[in-house]
């Protein structure tokens, strides 16, 4: 009776009888603790295990990196010299260094899109919206390589469109913008990395409510300085949530780096790490090397709970807030002409370059009305091959989004309400496969997976086993951050009432974050769905995905298809976003939605 | 043009599966020994490092075409990958891989050394240009594929009579800031072309070259992209991926180099342990045959036989003066070469 009460009112969308089950009938309530003596709560089942799913998941290629840091590529026997191999060298020292001066510049940019595109997005009356969201996560789908290959098209320092267009404005000799240098390299990869920040900003911002931001005006504060005095530090969890990815995704990526870092001489550690699969093989140095990545992503969770300390970031209480949108006045077409900018140069511009191709029979031609077909998209449609490439991308990714989203939701929960004693040691475990280079986690996962007794090679289970590893740390990262914001009294008003741990998770926690889990679910489906470094290692004839088709279609010079095949991805992408927001509906915090 | 390419292809097809009719009833006996025990056997898997997949699978069809009965299923990753997997593979006592496929000769040495790989010269060999028969003289492993580093240009930029017609002429200063390669501490074919050239005009090749400050990508097929996007003009490239496009209408012709073209062969080998030894054998047979080179020729790739024709705007191996470092040179000059590119060129 008091749960079936209590649901429809939660996602019905008001928040106030959250009080409501204090009608509960005394003999119900009387009986629930005495019943779980005896019975075991249906709750701990679950949590304890999907920990010990998360453990053989996570800890088992985990284990077999570190194991074989140590061990000799020739005799297998117990050394160091791998790590003399990865370190007794300056340039590899180099490369490292620059990596982490990549990230960190990554990050900083990254974050100069993404907070005021989220807070535009989120929190103002700006118009446009829906397709600045789609946009933000068409950027997010395009494949590094494909987003680097537009950007050299672009700004290439001889042949690149902008540059050709200034010297025939200007008369000038030389072009303006050269994409082949390290701030290239940081705005590129920036460009195609900020919608991890956004999404994770956006739903926080969608989740405060106005009651502080009304106390502030009504205190006198600027709505300028509410911003940045109450507004953007309720929501700090979730940004710096969306930096660490963002820090750990970059030092880990090879595409751009490989695109743009390469011919501009930029030494950094993934170009490095990959000479390690050059013959003579050292897979081992690589773990060697990959191993202090590890430690950098202990270091970077414990500085994150150093920054947001104790402070309080609950946004989201049984109170019932209601949250009106800032009304910008005229300002409002400012904002968006910023949005518009950072669309621009992360998909309009890009796309309208790769879109010479993609619509060209031969594009070294150049734009000519003869030169136009749509025989590449026809190719893609028409090869039974490549409609099976399609499809399976699509459906691994939602399977490793539902079951990314499933475990993180219930290892955050576990490690955010202490439920646990080592909740700490579980965090770290769940954010490292994020920065373990994806080619090293391959082998472990390869190793792991596809040797007796799991003998999976060859099926759809391993890549979707594979994927979820490399991408839990997403989704953990952010149902962190989302659980971070909930007022644990509304949990413990329904323990309180005799409802279990399983209960409270499932009508309280679930349906108030629902839009949050949606986001959690694109962020892992985005990646999965352009997942390289682990696919290859994993895939079979039968389980081909998108990105490997990209690299043979990258391989022998079928540019065409390539640029056809991005610019499907991207439709795609905007299509199921523009529908997914459509039907969960507006925020339910805006009540007259 | 489109659609004649795809009516050929189609063409193609139909001729070849006419061709695997009539070769049917040609088989030698050993051959019909062979599909015999092979049939028994009903499956052939192959690790291919070579070509992409929509080709391996063309091949894999050809091959049922051909023997009826026998299930192929051709896996295309990267070498370093198949390389990797085969290794992993070994070490947990499960072989997947009938027949390995690299771009890399020295994980044939290396399987070979370990003696991992299984004895086997195909009847078919013997029909092979001769520049590529016989890579291992004891027989374990053999040529399949052969990637062509050639001079390539842009058409529309240069002009036939100013491209550069030999190796030496690469490092003319006319090209400065209009030359492009990959690496060879990411592309093997790169990697060999720094021991021919090494070994034919000496190092300073390349410090001639980083005078002209040269675009440097990863693989060999970048400087296709790079060149078709008008970035840079000349390269150093791979014939087949430039061939492939410049048959769509894209402004690319290749020069295969007067003093000699490199060739750098990637061998098949059967894996020790496998669980369909006849059918990796009869397999063997088919790589080393006719078919096999028409279907490579129909991609723009290079035929391996004399008796079937290159593609257009190609040449055939017996024409274009192949030659290749030996097998040892590579080995021992690759490694010490990384490090001198790392000097020469800073990355």
């Amino acid at each position: 009776m008091t749960r079936r009460s209590l649901a429809p009112d939660l996602t019905g969308g008001d928040l106030a009888p959250v009080a409501k089950p204090a009608v509960a009938t005394p003999a119900e309530s009387a009986a629930r603790p005495a019943r779980r003596f005896v019975t075991l709560d249906p709750s701990t089942v679950i949590w304890v295990g999907a920990t010990l799913l998360l453990v053989f998941m996570i800890v088992a290629p985990m284990a077999r990196l570190l194991f074989s840091s140590f061990q000799s590529t020739e005799t297998g026997q117990l050394t160091l010299e791998n790590y003399v191999t990865a370190y007794g060298n300056l340039r590899r020292l180099v490369g490292l260094g620059n990596s982490l001066l990549y990230g960190a510049a990554v990050v900083l940019v990254a974050t100069g899109f993404a907070v005021p595109l989220a807070w535009a997005v989120a929190r103002t009356d700006m118009p446009a919206k829906g397709l600045v969201r789609a946009t933000v996560l068409g950027a997010f789908i395009t494949p590094s390589y494909l987003g680097a290959i537009g950007w050299i098209l672009l700004a290439g320092p001889n042949a690149g469109w902008l540059n050709r267009l200034w010297m025939a404005l200007t008369g000038a000799h030389a072009g303006i913008v050269n994409v082949y240098s390290f701030a290239g390299l940081v705005l590129v990869t920036a460009l195609y990395a900020f919608p991890y920040i956004f999404v994770f900003t956006a739903d926080a911002l969608d989740r405060v409510s106005s009651e502080m931001e009304e106390a502030a005006h009504i205190l006198g504060l600027s709505p300028f300085r509410t911003i940045l005095r109450v507004t953007l530090p309720l929501v700090l969890p979730a940004i710096l949530g969306g930096a660490i990815i963002v820090f750990l995704d970059t030092v880990a990526l090879f595409g751009t780096p490989a695109v743009i870092a390469l011919p501009a001489r930029v030494n950094i550690m993934t170009l490095q790490l990959w000479q390690f699969f050059e013959f003579p093989v050292r897979a081992e140095a690589a773990a060697a090397y990959a191993v202090p990545l590890v430690l950098i992503t202990i270091a970077m969770l414990a500085l994150q709970r150093t920054i947001l300390g104790r402070k309080g970031y609950v946004s989201l209480t049984g109170k019932g807030g209601g949250r009106s949108l800032m009304r910008l006045g005229r300002l409002r077409w400012a904002v968006l002409g910023f949005c518009f900018t950072v669309c621009a140069l992360a998909v309009f511009l890009p796309y309208l370059a790769l879109a010479q191709a993609a619509f060209s029979r031969a594009w070294g031609q150049g734009f000519s009305f003869a030169n136009l077909t749509l025989g590449n998209f026809a190719y893609l449609f028409g090869e039974a091959s490549s409609r099976q490439v399609i499809l399976n991308t699509f459906i691994f990714s939602a399977a490793t989004a539902c079951l990314a989203v499933v475990l993180a939701l219930i290892v955050a929960y576990v490690v955010g309400r202490r439920l646990v004693i080592g909740g700490g040691v579980l965090a770290g475990l769940c954010m490292a496969p994020l920065v373990v280079p994806g080619i090293v986690l391959a082998i472990g996962l390869y190793a792991v997976y596809s040797a007796p007794p799991l003998m999976l090679y060859g099926t759809a289970a391993i890549l979707v086993l594979g994927f979820t590893t490399r991408f839990l740390p997403i989704a953990f990262a952010n149902c962190t951050a989302s659980l971070r914001s909930l007022n644990p009294e509304m949990e413990e008003a329904v323990r309180i009432l005799g409802g279990s741990r399983f209960v409270a998770v499932r009508r309280v926690v679930v349906p108030l974050l629902k839009k949050s889990l949606i986001g959690t679910w694109l962020l892992v489906f985005i990646p999965a769905s352009r997942e390289l470094s682990t696919a290859i290692f994993l895939v079979a004839a039968k389980t081909r995905v998108i990105s490997v088709m990209i690299l043979d279609l990258s391989e022998n010079g079928s540019f065409e298809t390539l640029a056809a095949l991005g610019f499907f991805l991207l439709g795609v992408t905007i299509l199921i976003v523009l529908a997914g927001y459509r039907l969960v509906g507006r925020d339910f915090l805006l009540r007259k939605s | 043009m489109n659609g004649a390419r795809w009516a050929s292809s189609l063409l193609a097809a139909i001729g070849l599966a006419g061709l695997a009719l009539s070769t049917a009833s040609a088989e030698t006996t050993q051959e019909k020994a062979l599909y015999d025990a092979a049939k028994k056997e009903g499956a052939v898997s192959w690790y291919s490092g070579i070509l992409d997949q929509p080709i391996c699978d063309q091949v894999g069809k050809a091959f049922q075409a051909k023997y009826p009965g026998i299930q192929v299923s051709a896996i295309k990753t990267t070498s370093q990958v198949a390389f990797q997997r085969l290794l992993q593979d070994l070490k947990a006592g499960q072989v997947q891989s009938d027949v390995f496929t690299t771009t890399d000769i020295g994980h044939m040495m290396f399987l070979k050394s370990k003696d991992q790989l299984v004895k086997y010269v195909p009847e078919n060999e013997a029909g092979m240009v001769d520049a590529v028969k016989n890579v291992d003289p004891d027989g374990y492993f053999h040529t399949s594929w052969v990637g062509i580093s050639a001079i390539v240009y842009n058409t529309a930029k240069v002009k036939p009579a100013d491209a550069p017609k030999d190796w030496p002429d690469l490092t003319d200063p006319r090209w400065k800031g209009q030359i492009t390669f990959g690496s060879p501490n990411y592309s093997g074919m790169v990697g060999v072309w720094t021991v021919a050239m090494e070994n034919r005009y000496g190092w300073d090749y390349f410090t001639k070259l980083n005078a002209l400050d040269p675009q440097i990508g990863r693989s060999i097929d970048d400087a296709v992209t790079v060149l078709n996007s008008g970035e840079r003009i000349v390269g150093m490239g791979n014939a087949a991926s430039a061939l492939r496009s410049a048959a769509k209408g894209n402004p690319l012709a290749v020069v295969y180099p007067s003093s000699g073209t490199l060739i750098v062969i990637s061998p098949s080998a059967i894996i020790k342990g496998t669980p369909h030894p006849n059918a990796a054998k009869l397999f063997m047979e088919f790589l080393t045959g006719p078919d096999y080179s028409k279907i490579l020729a129909a991609n723009f790739e290079q035929p391996l036989r004399g008796d079937v024709a290159p593609a257009a705007g190609g040449k055939s191996l017996a024409d274009m003066k192949p030659f290749a470092p030996t097998a040892d040179q590579i080995e021992k000059q690759l490694p010490p070469n990384k490090a001198k590119w790392r000097d020469t060129f800073g990355m």
